[in-house]
């Protein structure tokens, strides 16, 4: 089994489901009162990830990989099976635990602590986040005023700062620019490198193949591969009949 | 043992998303203390951030609501009910109340309003509802600071005993965060307990002497007793008595209000940890 050699993360047939409110998918029944559903997202996944690893979910919409890792991070309980984990996982999302109508600063204060870290470190990386966030003037600003790509980068850089054991980034990357796409990707070689676990959900295939040495597809909740990205994503593309980009170089030979 | 679960127990990996038992549960509250109160100022902060004025409101606000007592009650309805410094008591009685007022309501949603922060990041649960009532608390202090300016002008001596106004209301803030507990993780589990909330908050008001004096309006015995136990009653008399020189307390009531404090947050706490694992996305 790949990664089995320093375990940094074991999940074991992991089921996750949640209760709904608001809504139900069979719409005839209790549509109006008692509209409470059970979403069963995770049906049965296991693997093992190490120390050192960068892996890629791939999967459609709704096929369990948020889920999955929120899952992981310890904010979803499981409902059956068991994930065990070396050391503080973080989960950077598309709406990461950020509070929109602060400034940049406060979030920047507010997601550190969070992520675990005591105030002294947090003000000593504070300039580090706000450098490599690249929002200038911008941090003394409420969050809401940030266009999406700055929000992003900003959560990023808070996230990647706590220098977690587990980092786990879905889609955030995903509204980056060019610029920030190459720093993110040097910052998270720079975590796989210190022995982190990267786990990264995102939809562009481009940014699997150059992120990530092995990646799992999922399906409506279930393992579908688990193993080498270039070997995943040709079978990935010849079952989907999707595209799944070409080939593309590591990044260390990406030129500046 | 699984095999996979057998390669976890061999590199000595920990289990995600189990409940820790008590003691390392407190302890975890404790190591992430630090974010509970950057949370609380930061709610306290953003509450009064969105305007021209900003954080002048923190002291505004109160201002303004002391006014509107005043003229409704003082001119307006024009009566003592019974009290000496009827609009000390009155002012005092609907700041602390609605300290209380505010801990229960975003108390019992300190869970289920906080959905985003729960379903991104990893930590004891317990710290929401002691931040939600922490932002209560720092917005109660520029309240009580107008209180201090507005007392003596109803022509009360300054005393040693506004000093005891702190520990009345660190006790009242303990009680609060004990609620929290307990009604944040309720609402977690039964959603539609949260629509009585404002229920509850009316008959607490009518029935705490906010706006008038208990053993003054109410004729029978074992009811007056009842409600001047109360919790929030027991709190409005020591703030009352602590900067009103027309209002005694006891060392009894002191001890009712240490009693309801202690025992609010200790079957909050242990009531809150038992849910810790189910505090899920919904």
């Amino acid at each position: 089994m790949p990664g089995a050699e320093r375990p940094s993360l074991v999940v074991d047939d992991v089921h996750v489901q949640y209760v709904t409110y608001g809504g139900r998918r069979n719409a005839r029944l209790r549509k109006h009162v008692g509209a409470v559903d059970v979403v069963k997202a995770v049906r049965g996944v296991s693997f093992v990830a190490s120390h050192g690893e960068s892996i890629g979910l791939i999967g459609h919409n709704g096929s369990g990989k948020s889920t999955l890792l929120r899952a992981i991070a310890g904010a979803l309980p499981v409902s059956q099976g068991a994930i065990w984990a070396d050391g503080d996982a973080a989960l950077l999302g598309v709406n990461a635990a950020l509070m929109r109508d602060l400034s940049g600063d406060r979030n920047i204060q507010l997601g550190g602590l969070a992520l675990g870290l005591t105030p002294a470190q947090v003000a000593e990386r504070y300039d580090e986040v706000v450098d490599f966030a690249g929002i200038g003037d911008f941090v003394h600003l409420p969050m809401r005023t940030y266009s999406s790509g700055m929000s992003a980068r900003l959560r990023f850089a808070i996230s990647s700062a706590a220098r977690p054991d587990i980092l786990m980034i879905d889609e955030a990357l995903a509204t980056g620019d060019a610029d920030f796409k190459q720093r993110s990707q040097a910052r998270i070689d720079e975590l796989v490198e210190h022995s982190a676990t990267v786990l990264l959900v995102s939809h562009s295939m481009s940014t699997i193949r150059s992120m990530c040495d092995r990646v799992l597809w999922l399906d409506h909740g279930r393992l579908v591969a688990d193993g080498p990205t270039a070997e995943v994503l040709e079978e990935y593309s010849e079952r989907t009949g999707l595209p799944t980009a070409r080939p593309t170089r590591r990044p260390q030979e990406v030129a500046p | 043992m699984t095999p996979l679960a057998a390669i976890a127990a061999e590199h000595g990996l920990a289990r995600v998303g189990v409940r820790p038992d008590l003691a390392e549960y407190v302890r975890q509250v404790w190591r992430r203390r630090h974010f509970a109160v950057a949370l609380a100022s930061s709610k306290a902060y953003s509450r009064n951030q969105g305007s021209y004025l900003g954080q002048a409101w923190a002291v505004l606000t109160p201002i303004l609501w002391a006014a509107v007592y005043l003229v409704v009650f003082g001119v307006v309805l024009s009566t003592d009910r019974g009290v000496a410094n009827f609009a000390g008591f009155l002012v005092i009685g609907v700041f602390l109340y609605h300290f209380s007022a505010s801990s229960i309501q975003n108390g019992s949603k300190a869970i289920t309003g906080n959905r985003e922060l729960i379903g991104s990041l990893s930590f004891p649960r317990a710290l929401l509802p002691i931040a939600t009532v922490l932002a209560d608390l720092l917005t109660l202090l520029p309240a009580l600071l107008v209180l201090l300016f507005l007392v003596p002008l109803t022509g009360e001596p300054l005393q040693a005993s506004w000093l005891l106004l702190a520990p009345a209301v660190a006790l009242q803030w303990v009680f609060g965060t004990g609620l929290a507990f307990l009604l944040a993780r309720a609402v977690a589990d039964v959603r539609d307990l949260a629509r009585l909330v404002p229920f509850v908050l009316r008959v607490a008001m009518y029935t705490s002497g906010v706006f008038f004096s208990i053993s003054h309006y109410v004729d029978d015995p074992t009811i007056a007793n009842v409600l001047q136990h109360q919790p929030i009653a027991i709190y409005l008399e020591l703030g009352r008595a602590a900067l009103l020189s027309g209002v005694e307390t006891s060392v009894g009531t002191w001890l009712w209000a240490l009693g309801w404090a202690v025992a609010a947050v200790l079957v909050g706490f242990v009531y809150f940890w038992r849910g810790e694992e189910r505090y899920a996305r919904g």
